[in-house]
């Protein structure tokens, strides 16, 4: 049976052109990204790969607009965020990206299900609508009885799961997990990943995944490897 | 609002204690305000609840009731001055007395005042005004103390007594924390002659000034001060702001309450500024998704806020609790409904002062921080 056709946006979900990133120290220019471009397809899953030091959170930052490019241009979703002021900045990760940091991340004060809700009422969008969506999202990550947990009540690998329902909260075009599985051994590391994948191929959107463990690129559709600033020729 | 309500639920010890302080901080300002307020009814009541616009006093008492008198061409001088309505002459004294209920004698302050003139009480909380010699209004405070309407107090004399029958009770009434009357002037005049029968002369202790309508008070004192030698003329305020007794304790208490608004504000900053910076990586994490600043601050105000809440309901329930269960000796304490609300706005303000250093470190939480290994929460 043919399985019925499922839409991609023709936008790519990120496209760099020629970014750099240049901090000074003192007289001197240090250079954390060298003209780097990067274009990642709306529905791909890309792993970021490269030595400590060598620009890959500096780049995902970059295309989260945690930080901003000292030269190039960042179009994320279509949406040239270049010259986009703090504010700006704020208000596009809180609608268009979701983040999954190195360390284990959540509020320790919320549970749960708070821990995914307050991405929307810290955006003005809370409410039932909201409570039912992290219930969902729970669910489906296999933690619907834990919705009422707080983090230290929570296992390393479930305390993962509900960082990455945290980073769907939002129904970005764009997941960026910075390190998702250094914390976790290697075991709970390929199941964490195998989850990445499903959901992120389930929600047909596109996902950066730096890490520095090659082990886990089998799970992005295209690996790119990065040393020095530069992203080397695949 | 909710994640401020949220970590408040589920840190309750720790907020607690910091609204359980507040509410102490909170009580004990209220409650030496009373105490202030109590001590200063207590000394000048008398007079700031009469009714004496303006107060002549002889220069050498500085502003001190008790130490002063007028010659009668300093009396007849003031009355003949532009701007002055109506004078009436006014004495103050402190005399022995017995009660039908104290067994020892007690001291009593008498203010004698023409009956039909200036100097006696504005309102009274029972009875009436003294209509006749040896009818006297006294200290509500004191009607246990065999002042109540209808009792009978006796200004011990050298020779013979004076018996003053109590047909009023004024509130907040007292003079030098001592039982107070008002009777006429003739019943002062004859009050001091029974216990000076040799006296050969009663002068006023103060002449009681009402100026013309359309009179500036304060140019009115300026004019008697330069027309007439060796007075001093104050309003009813500064009577009682330059009262010895008054003026000596607010100077104590301020100093006092000062050092307590200060502990509330550094309290309630260094806790605040403490734990902005124990949950900073949580706060990093939460700007770093996508939290504008506004709304970490506006949680950080509602915690501020809800504290200060807490803090004033226990401050408030002891302050009242206290008032009302533990009298102190003879001092009759009180703390009115807008000294409650002026210091509760107050606290609130220098509270919110002292929470800046807490703002400002929600201010400068730079999200990139999130991308640190550790720079997040859990």
């Amino acid at each position: 049976m043919p399985s019925s056709p499922t839409h991609v946006s023709p936008t790519p979900a990120v496209q760099l052109e020629s970014v750099r990133k240049v901090y000074q120290s003192g007289d001197d220019e240090v250079v954390a990204l060298g003209h780097a471009s990067l274009t990642v397809a709306s529905d791909e899953i890309v792993a970021l790969v490269g030595p400590s030091g060598s620009g890959k959170t500096t780049l995902l930052s970059i295309a989260g607009g945690l930080l901003r490019a000292s030269d190039g241009t960042v179009l994320v979703g279509g949406e040239d965020i270049t010259t986009y002021d703090q504010k700006q900045l704020t208000k596009f990760r809180g609608n268009n990206v979701g983040f999954v940091f190195q360390a284990v991340n959540l509020v320790p004060f919320l549970t749960a299900t708070e821990n995914l809700t307050v991405v929307a009422e810290m955006n003005g969008r809370g409410g039932s609508a909201a409570k039912q969506r992290a219930h969902a999202l729970l669910e489906q990550l296999g933690l619907g009885h834990r919705k009422r947990n707080l983090p230290d009540q929570l296992s390393g690998g479930e305390r993962q799961r509900v960082a990455i329902g945290r980073a769907l909260m939002n129904e970005p075009g764009l997941v960026l997990f910075d390190e998702p599985t250094s914390a976790l051994d290697s075991k709970l590391g390929v199941q964490v990943m195998e989850l990445i994948r499903s959901e992120i191929k389930g929600r047909q959107t596109a996902a950066i995944i730096v890490t520095h463990d090659t082990r886990m690129t089998e799970f992005a559709d295209r690996t790119v490897e990065i040393a020095d600033g530069e992203l080397l020729p695949t | 609002m909710q994640l401020a309500l949220r970590e408040m639920r589920r840190a309750k010890v720790r907020f607690g204690l910091l609204a359980s302080a507040v509410g102490l901080l909170v009580f004990l300002i209220l409650f030496q305000q009373a105490l202030l307020n109590g001590l200063t009814t207590d000394f000048v009541g008398a007079v700031d609840n009469s009714d004496n616009p303006i107060l002549v006093l002889n220069e050498q008492a500085r502003a001190n009731i008790e130490g002063s008198f007028l010659l009668p061409d300093q009396v007849a001088a003031i009355g003949e001055l532009d701007g002055v309505a109506a004078t009436s002459t006014v004495g103050e004294n402190t005399f022995t007395a017995t009660t039908p209920v104290e067994p020892e004698p007690l001291d009593v302050v008498l203010f004698g005042y023409p009956l039909d003139g200036l100097g006696g009480p504005t309102s009274l909380s029972s009875g009436r005004l003294p209509e006749a010699a040896r009818e006297g209004v006294a200290s509500a405070a004191d009607a246990g103390k065999g002042f109540a309407i209808g009792d009978t107090v006796t200004i011990v004399g050298e020779a013979e007594d004076v018996d003053i029958t109590i047909v009023g009770l004024a509130d907040e009434a007292r003079w030098s924390v001592a039982p107070t009357v008002f009777v006429s002037y003739d019943t002062f005049e004859e009050s001091i002659r029974a216990v000076n029968p040799d006296a050969r002369l009663v002068l006023p202790s103060f002449v009681s000034v009402q100026p013309a309508p359309g009179v500036d008070v304060d140019a009115l004192t300026d004019r008697i001060d330069q027309a007439v030698p060796g007075v001093e003329s104050l309003t009813r305020s500064e009577t009682i702001d330059q009262n010895p007794g008054v003026a000596g304790t607010r100077q104590s208490f301020n100093i006092i309450l000062t050092l307590a608004f200060l502990v509330v504000v550094i309290v309630v900053g260094f806790f605040f500024l403490i734990l902005t910076v124990q949950k900073s990586k949580s706060l990093t994490l939460l700007r770093a998704i996508g939290s504008p600043r506004s709304y970490l601050v506006k949680n950080l105000l509602a915690q501020i806020g809800l504290v200060l809440a807490l803090g004033f309901i226990i401050g408030v329930g002891l302050t009242v609790f206290a008032i009302g269960a533990a009298p102190i000796g003879d001092v009759s304490i009180s703390v009115s409904p807008r000294t409650i609300a002026t210091t509760l706005v107050g606290i609130a303000v220098l509270s919110v002062i002292g929470g800046i250093g807490a703002i400002r470190r929600v201010l400068g939480i730079d999200p990139i921080e999130a991308t640190e290994p550790g720079g997040q929460g859990t």
